[in-house]
């Protein structure tokens, strides 16, 4: 089979949520001796860009996504265990993740979580109700390019500021980029607090962070 | 369970049918039409030449409904699968007469054309509900003459679906069933598993026009089946309480039964009904309020009450724009006849008082179908709906959205709507981005792609012009 060929079989195997199928698939591109970030970008990630259209034209639903958002982000882990020694898997960045303190609403920013580590960012999610000081600490340790913090409720969007101040306060500001999502949300209050950018939904976050850092 | 509704309970059932047969003899029902007054005699009524009058005795009426099945089926273009109308099933259909529509492109009101009237039979064909379709607009670019034929040519040549005609005489009706007969190939075909029924309105109080009279006997001479409205008003056509507005249209529809099955015992009848109020402000028919969702669920039960197969208007508005009211007057008028079990409702894409219709509309309509059904699916409790084995893995405090049961079952468990706008509040975009009627367009332009035009027999436009300009 033709590199083409094999990458299709990956990219439909993911619309068809086969996960058995995709590693099939994965498998039969690493034997062929397809380089593994050719694999990822332009099968994996693809796959993931055409469900999150599938998505937007609301053929695919909520449970799909993420659905198929795990599938890859499991085949993608694979190729990188396999390969760690041998080839360098390079990611597109680092990004901290967390749904801020006071709010127990994650189901969005798994999402998130879920479509950035599987559009080449590694991601780290440290889960909900998540304090500042928790999150400052975190940078300190695993140096981000991006922090990406959620919020659902408008009760909790001002502990998004709070946890801008406390990065501002620590002096590290300038080390990492900000991003701030969740319903209420809006750009203007992602630029009233400071943030470097902003995303309506999961697949708008992927473009935002590719944004943000440059590569488009 | 299935959610259910009843209006009436058995007495007042009864008491309806006794006040039915007791009008039908003591007052009677006028015929101004000779052989109407024929068919009657011959059922064993007692017929006044005079005064054009025939009185209806009960066993006339017992003998009638012995005559009447259960069922009727109704077939499409291809012939297999008919619509079983009778029983608990629940179909959706346009309704005509409207010869106003609201532009798609303009949002104004202009008068209904051929061309309008050929978009919606392609959208009906599309969306699925309708399951028929009931000639769903009366163009103006046509002579009065023939117009129901020219409806007929354009149902003929572009639904596959069951539709049902309207016709305005003996001649328009035989000239009709000799066009679908046409497309069927011979008239044995078309009687076999007949794709399209015939519209009968009834004239209220208790009178039978001569155009109704001629359908109702070339149809059933033909076993064409026969789609029968009684549409009294209340306060108008028929007294002011609902009471006795059921037992006006019960009264009609039974002595059109009699007529009917006196001409052709095996008759396919379809007991419907468009009982409703007359507004005492604007002297309108409503067809909007809460009289007429309750008057379906009256008329349906009376139908069950004899065993026949019910139909009538439900998802219908009064509204002359679409707006708050038509989504209120929609589903109300829709989902009660659907918790009776009517089993045709028709009123897919009408509004502004049966005045106008539109494209969106019927879109919409569409979705208010999808919303009435899943109610009516109701929850499903088994032991596989009840199933703990999610709650072990995902455990207190999970996300259940992640898991392969979210999977199996949020499609089968949960209406997805297709024009609803269930999105979030984006206050730093345009609040009605996604507002229903938008979506409605983009819907329409998805499922107008997917058309496709039924098959014909060759060389058959020049075949229905020529019957129709004979």
């Amino acid at each position: 089979m033709k590199t083409d060929e094999i990458l299709n079989k990956i990219i439909e195997s993911v619309l068809d949520q086969n996960e058995d199928a995709v590693d099939k698939s994965v498998e039969a591109a690493l034997a062929a001796d397809i380089d593994p970030m050719v694999i990822i970008n332009d099968g994996l990630t693809v796959s993931l860009k055409k469900v999150g259209d599938l998505f937007a034209e609301e053929i695919l639903f909520l449970p799909e996504l993420i659905y198929c958002g795990e599938i890859t982000t499991n085949v993608m882990k694979k190729i990188e265990s396999r390969l760690k020694s041998e080839s360098d898997v390079t990611k597109k960045g680092m990004v901290l993740i967390a749904t801020v303190q006071g709010d127990v609403h994650d189901i969005g920013k798994n999402l998130v979580t879920l479509l950035t580590g599987a559009s080449g960012y590694e991601v780290v999610d440290m889960g909900k109700d998540v304090k500042a000081t928790k999150i400052l600490d975190k940078i300190n340790e695993i140096e981000p390019d991006i922090v990406m913090l959620s919020s659902l409720l408008s009760t909790t969007m001002p502990a998004q500021k709070d946890t801008i101040q406390t990065i501002v306060e620590a002096g590290i500001r300038d080390k990492v980029k900000i991003m701030v999502g969740g319903a209420p949300v809006t750009r203007a209050w992602a630029e009233e607090i400071g943030a470097d950018g902003y995303a309506e939904d999961a697949s708008a976050a992927v473009i935002e962070a590719d944004r943000i850092m440059g590569f488009e | 369970m299935e959610p259910t509704i009843k209006i009436l309970n058995d007495k007042e059932m009864l008491a309806i049918d006794q006040a039915s047969r007791t009008l039908l003899w003591e007052v009677g029902t006028l015929a101004e039409n000779e052989e109407a007054l024929d068919i009657f005699e011959k059922a064993g009524a007692v017929v006044d030449r005079e005064k054009q009058l025939v009185k209806i005795p009960d066993h006339v009426i017992n003998k009638t409904l012995a005559q009447c099945s259960s069922s009727v089926r109704l077939y499409d273009r291809r012939g297999d699968d008919p619509l079983i109308i009778g029983g608990d099933h629940i179909y959706y259909g346009t309704v005509g007469i409207a010869t106003n529509v609201l532009d798609f492109e303009t949002n104004e009101y202009r008068q209904v054309v051929c061309d309008d009237l050929r978009d919606i039979v392609r959208l009906s064909d599309v969306l699925d509900p309708p399951d028929f379709v009931l000639v769903p607009a009366t163009p103006t670019d046509v002579p009065s003459s023939i117009v129901d034929l020219i409806e007929t040519k354009i149902l003929l040549t572009n639904t596959k679906k069951h539709f049902i005609a309207e016709a305005q005489n003996r001649e328009n009706c035989l000239k009709t069933i000799e066009m679908a007969a046409e497309v069927a190939g011979s008239l044995e075909a078309l009687q076999e598993k007949p794709f399209f029924s015939m519209l009968v309105t009834l004239s209220s109080p208790l009178h039978f026009r001569n155009d109704g009279v001629e359908l109702i006997v070339e149809c059933a001479k033909h076993n064409i089946p026969l789609f029968i409205e009684s549409g009294p008003m209340s306060g108008g056509t028929s007294p002011s309480t609902l009471a006795s507005t059921l037992v006006t249209a019960n009264a009609e529809l039974l002595s059109s039964f009699v007529l009917a099955k006196t001409v052709n015992p095996s008759a396919p009848l379809i007991y419907a009904s468009w009982a409703r109020i007359l507004d005492m402000r604007a002297a309108t028919c409503s067809h909007g309020g809460p009289e007429f969702g309750m008057l379906r669920c009256g008329t349906t039960q009376m139908a069950k009450y004899y065993g026949l197969p019910s139909g009538g208007g439900g998802i219908l508005a009064d509204t002359k724009s679409i707006d708050v009211q038509l989504g209120m007057e929609k589903l109300g008028t829709g989902l009660l006849p659907a918790l009776a079990n009517t089993n045709m409702v028709v009123g897919m894409g009408l509004f502004a008082d049966e005045n106008a219709i539109s494209l969106e509309t019927l879109v919409i309509d569409n979705e208010v179908t999808g919303w009435i059904k899943r109610v009516k699916e109701g929850i499903e409790v088994t032991d596989e709906t009840l199933d703990l084995a999610v709650f072990k893995e995902v455990g207190p405090g999970g996300d259940f959205v992640r898991t392969k049961h979210t999977r199996e079952n949020f499609r089968k468990e949960m209406f997805l709507p297709k024009v609803m706008d269930r999105g979030f509040l984006a206050l730093d975009k345009d609040p009605e981005a996604k507002s229903m009627r938008k979506r409605a367009r983009n819907y329409f332009s998805k499922m107008m792609d997917s058309y496709t035009p039924p098959e014909l027999p060759l060389g058959i436009e020049e075949k229905l012009d020529a019957i129709i300009n004979r």
